[in-house]
């Protein structure tokens, strides 16, 4: 939020210059006698906002709502709301600058006030106030320059049916050129209308409603349907027929959204299983290596992340755009630092049991339990927080289809790693020395290919993918010691049932595993769909054993 | 390694014992602390051992109970209900212990109930829980349903004026139960069965994406609530996908019956502000008592030496005061009782020993339950909760299932 600080102070000095050096325009002088106010009487003093025209008070509302608006208190008892500066002194203080007119605060002696932020205690909030914000702010965004934000405004006072609101949506639809602000506006209207009792009016609202498809329109339009049924003579028929084929259209359209959101969530979640299963198709597929630590190298990956991350908060602070970028710094270093825990485990362990699959298989489950107990020794049982950067918050919705923005990314990482993946194993002398080894080792060894060395780099390899899965899974769900034990079933059955050792199967097998329990999940619940989507899959494997592709590499025999 | 583990906490356990334990063998009393020190639930169970052993040493420096020293024996249950029955066992024969503190989920507790009835042993439970049960060995001063989930609906419902309300938990018995009142107390409030959803997700599920897709089509009314009982980790996913998709507690408020000041800890608490818990206390209560205790629980944190007990980023949460209260109102009731008796301190109990605790006065009531005050909260960035209602004294009553509907 204090991004907007810089382009807040910018318009103040502007508007401290058109009033003068003593005229504090209304809107802030209103915020300030605000912020001042009791608790109680802090509703009623923002409801005054209601309609001033000020550009401040969108970011100082929501400054407050964050908890980053203070007050001082100066010797002679006079109280100053006021906010701190966007970037730290040298000493790791922040300037003190007034709400009301964005200057710097001076203590006692007549110094520029520098300020610890941690030694703040914000001006609160509760409930109710941020419910007056809220309605000053919905009028403020109304007006506000992104549209998104209009558009929720209009969603939000078409909900809201207050009456001395409509005047407000019809002012703002004559000068709104946004198509998409105009049909939330269109809707909130026709949701007036068909309040109104007016037979008219409704049936021109219901029209309007299911032109724009507005779900909250079919919630009204049902309860009118309702009303008629109940009380026949308050609703008349034409409109309860009308509004009956608009309730069906709109519910038609959602039905098609609903289709489009699952397919795109399927691919998503095909996506995360499918990043999080490659590095399982190169060690195990590939090398036929049973890693049951695999699940602790996606830790790895994860608390990589993490540990970027608090050295960007150390170097940039939480905020501002430095942070945001911690994100691609660690994606190499959870790559990295994957790859070495990879290469110890190869060296130390895997390398003696590459004939002997049962004992790899325990002895990696033995390596899983110390690394677990290793993370929770080093990190902490619980959990750790990481934030996610600005450009992967949020969503952009399309035709009434949310698509956040951490999916979108997941999606494309995934494409980029098999895209990567591919061009190395086919397009590098190492790719080719992979396919020769784990094709048929000890040809391979004869014709000079050093297959140790190989085995050790491919295994490393496999193991770097699983902390980029670990990296990406760290925007989507929690991070702590018992992440890798929660997907390494997946992972597992993702490369099972694509097809020990072959790529390809495991990238449909992730797409389609992933589609199927999305698919599923309407209808049968999370849990329902989770168990029906395994009992698929075993049945799958009685019929096709070697999974999609089945392999005919000869080091599986 | 699980096994060496186990060997190093009853090491630890025992050194522990060890440094309790005073010249005079015989002037100790010895008490179990049985929680998951390792395991999925070692995050939220490892606090209340930790505010158990301040809680001993805050009684013994001050004499402890009937002139006898609190001598714990900690044992880990290491998230395994049936080990739990084995580790209570252990704690009732073996052990001897005058009274035991512990369990944190409900399977472990009904996995050690049986025990506790055929040792005649005595077990003390703090965390908010379904109701449906009643054992003459355990005390619980646990929130039941009335204590928590109802006083959150009702906020919801008065306060805030919802009317949709969609229903989303773990798949384990307590959300089960607590849903399963939570929708005949609705009905009895005159919210149509169509007004409510009510969905589940296994426990360490990570993708939110179609139920929170869900819940914003079920929103778009603008008048619905959110009525969470997902517990711990789950959180974590289905709050990043809900913040993704737009969803804000100002127009969609979550009300989390699982989710406290300890859980916040691992929490991205941006994505919650706004968002609202119910408990029977909360770190920001203002008063004399919960002051007085932060301040001691905090130094004792400072200079404790106790192994595995981490230092920094300490919060208090309602299971963490629940388990101290429940430690204090023990003593009053040996001390009422006269003796360590099981059967004498079970009547002393039962007569209805208070004590005025942080979250303000408990009262134990004849039927194992705490009569307690109740607050609803929102969360601040910083993961604290502003108090926005207080429910004061409310009586615990764990049978509610059928009761609604017959007034």
């Amino acid at each position: 939020m204090r991004r907007c600080l810089p382009l807040f102070l910018l318009l103040l000095a502007g508007v401290t210059g058109l009033t003068g050096a003593n005229g504090v325009p209304p809107g802030r002088a209103a915020l300030v006698a605000a912020l001042l106010a009791e608790p109680d009487a802090q509703p009623a003093a923002l409801r005054a906002l209601v309609g001033v025209e000020d550009e401040a008070i969108l970011p100082v509302l929501t400054a407050w709502k964050q908890g980053e608006v203070f007050l001082y208190t100066g010797a002679d008892g006079v109280r100053i709301p006021f906010r701190l500066d966007t970037a730290p002194d040298d000493q790791g203080r922040f300037a003190a600058l007034a709400v009301a007119d964005g200057r710097r605060l001076l203590d006692a002696e007549g110094r520029p006030l520098s300020l610890e932020a941690t030694a703040l205690k914000p001006i609160d909030t509760d409930g109710a106030i941020r419910r007056a914000m809220r309605d000053v702010t919905e009028l403020a965004a109304l007006v506000a320059p992104d549209v998104a934000t209009r558009v929720a405004a209009a969603d939000r006072l078409g909900q809201g049916l207050k009456p001395e609101h409509r005047p407000l949506l019809e002012k703002r639809l004559q000068v709104e050129s946004s198509p998409a602000v105009r049909r939330a506006l269109h809707v909130a209207l026709a949701l007036f209308d068909l309040a109104s009792g007016e037979p008219a009016r409704q049936l021109a609202a219901a029209a309007v409603l299911e032109e724009k498809d507005s779900l909250a329109g079919a919630t009204q339009l049902k309860t009118l349907i309702d009303q008629a049924a109940s009380q026949p003579n308050t609703v008349d028929s034409a409109v309860v027929a009308r509004a009956k084929s608009a309730v069906y259209s709109i519910e038609t359209h959602y039905q098609v959204v609903n289709f489009v959101g699952t397919l795109f969530r399927g691919l998503s979640l095909g996506s995360v299983l499918l990043i999080m299963a490659l590095g399982l198709a190169i060690t195990f597929g590939l090398m036929g290596v049973i890693n049951m630590s695999h699940g602790e190298l996606m830790v790895v990956g994860a608390y990589a992340t993490y540990l970027v991350q608090d050295l960007f908060i150390l170097w940039f602070g939480k905020s501002g755009t430095a942070f945001s970028w911690y994100f691609v710094a660690a994606l190499p270093a959870a790559f990295l630092g994957a790859a070495a825990m990879g290469l110890i485990l190869e060296r130390c362990v895997i390398r003696f049991l590459y004939r002997r699959p049962l004992e790899s298989l325990l002895a990696t489950w033995g390596v899983s339990l110390i690394l677990q107990q290793l993370f929770r020794l080093t990190f902490g049982a619980a959990n750790v927080q990481i934030l996610s950067p600005d450009f992967l918050m949020g969503s952009v919705t399309i035709r009434d289809v949310t698509l956040a923005y951490n999916r979108i990314f997941v999606i494309g990482f995934a494409i980029a790693v098999v895209v990567a993946l591919v061009l190395l194993l086919t397009r590098t002398s190492l790719g080719l020395t992979i396919r020769a080894v784990t094709q048929n080792r000890t040809m391979a060894a004869c014709m000079g290919v050093r297959t140790d060395r190989v085995n050790m780099l491919t295994f490393a390899f496999g193991s770097g993918l699983a902390g980029l899965a670990g990296a990406c899974l760290t925007q989507l769900g929690n991070v702590g010691p018992g992440l890798g034990q929660t997907h390494i079933v997946d992972n597992f059955m993702v490369v099972v049932s694509g097809g020990v050792g072959n790529l390809f199967g495991t990238v449909l097998a992730a797409l389609g595993i992933g589609a199927f329990d999305q698919v599923l999940q309407p209808w049968l619940g999370a849990v329902m769909g989770k168990v029906v989507v395994l009992i698929a899959i075993i049945l799958f494997l009685q019929w096709k054993p070697g999974g999609l592709f089945p392999s005919r590499s000869r080091n599986l025999d | 390694m699980i096994h060496s583990w186990k060997t190093y906490l009853a090491a630890a356990s025992l050194a522990l014992g060890g440094a309790l334990l005073p010249a005079h063998a015989a002037e100790t009393v010895k008490v179990g602390v049985l929680h998951s020190l390792s395991g999925t639930m070692a995050i939220s169970e490892t606090s209340l051992r930790d505010v158990l052993l301040f809680t001993f040493d805050e009684i013994n420096a001050k004499g402890g109970v009937l002139g006898k020293k609190i001598e714990a024996v900690v044992v880990d249950g290491a998230s395994d209900w049936p080990l739990f029955a084995e580790k209570a066992k252990q704690l009732l024969e073996q052990d001897k212990v005058a009274a035991t503190f512990g369990c944190w989920t409900s399977v472990s507790r009904k996995s050690v109930l049986p025990v506790f009835e055929k040792n005649n042993g005595l077990l003390f439970y703090p965390v908010q829980y379904e109701g449906e049960e009643l054992s003459k060995n355990i005390f619980y001063t646990a929130e039941a349903v009335n204590q928590q989930a109802t006083p959150g609906v009702d906020y919801l419902l008065k306060d805030l004026g919802k009317k949709k309300f969609y229903l989303l938990g773990s798949d384990y018995v307590y959300p089960r139960t607590t849903n399963l009142v939570l929708k005949e107390y609705l009905a009895s409030k005159g919210v149509p069965a169509a007004n409510i959803k009510e969905k589940y997700t296994p426990f360490g599920h990570t993708d939110y994406q179609q139920i929170v897709s869900e819940i914003k089509q079920f929103a778009a009314s603008g008048d619905a609530a959110v009525v969470s009982t997902l517990n711990g980790d789950t959180n974590v996913p289905f709050f990043r996908e809900y913040a993704n998709a737009g969803l804000k507690a100002e127009d969609v408020p979550v009300i989390s019956f699982s989710v406290s000041e300890d859980e916040f800890r691992g929490l991205p608490t941006k994505d919650l502000v706004g968002q609202l818990g119910a408990w029977s206390y909360f770190q920001s209560v203002e008063s004399p008592a919960n002051t007085a205790f932060k301040k001691a629980f905090f130094a004792w944190l400072e200079k404790t030496s106790v192994p595995g007990i981490e230092k920094k980023g300490r919060v208090t949460n309602s299971p963490m005061v629940l388990s101290y209260v429940g430690v204090y109102l023990w003593k009053a009731a040996v001390e009422k009782a006269g003796s360590f008796d099981v059967a004498k301190v079970t009547a002393a109990l039962e007569s209805g020993v208070s004590f005025n605790g942080p979250g303000g006065k408990v009262t134990f009531q004849k039927n194992h339950h705490l009569t307690k005050n109740v607050y609803v909260g929102e969360t601040l960035p910083n993961g604290q909760f502003k108090i926005l209602k207080s429910f004061e004294q409310v009586y615990g009553e764990p049978f509610l299932k059928g009761t609604f509907g017959k007034k």
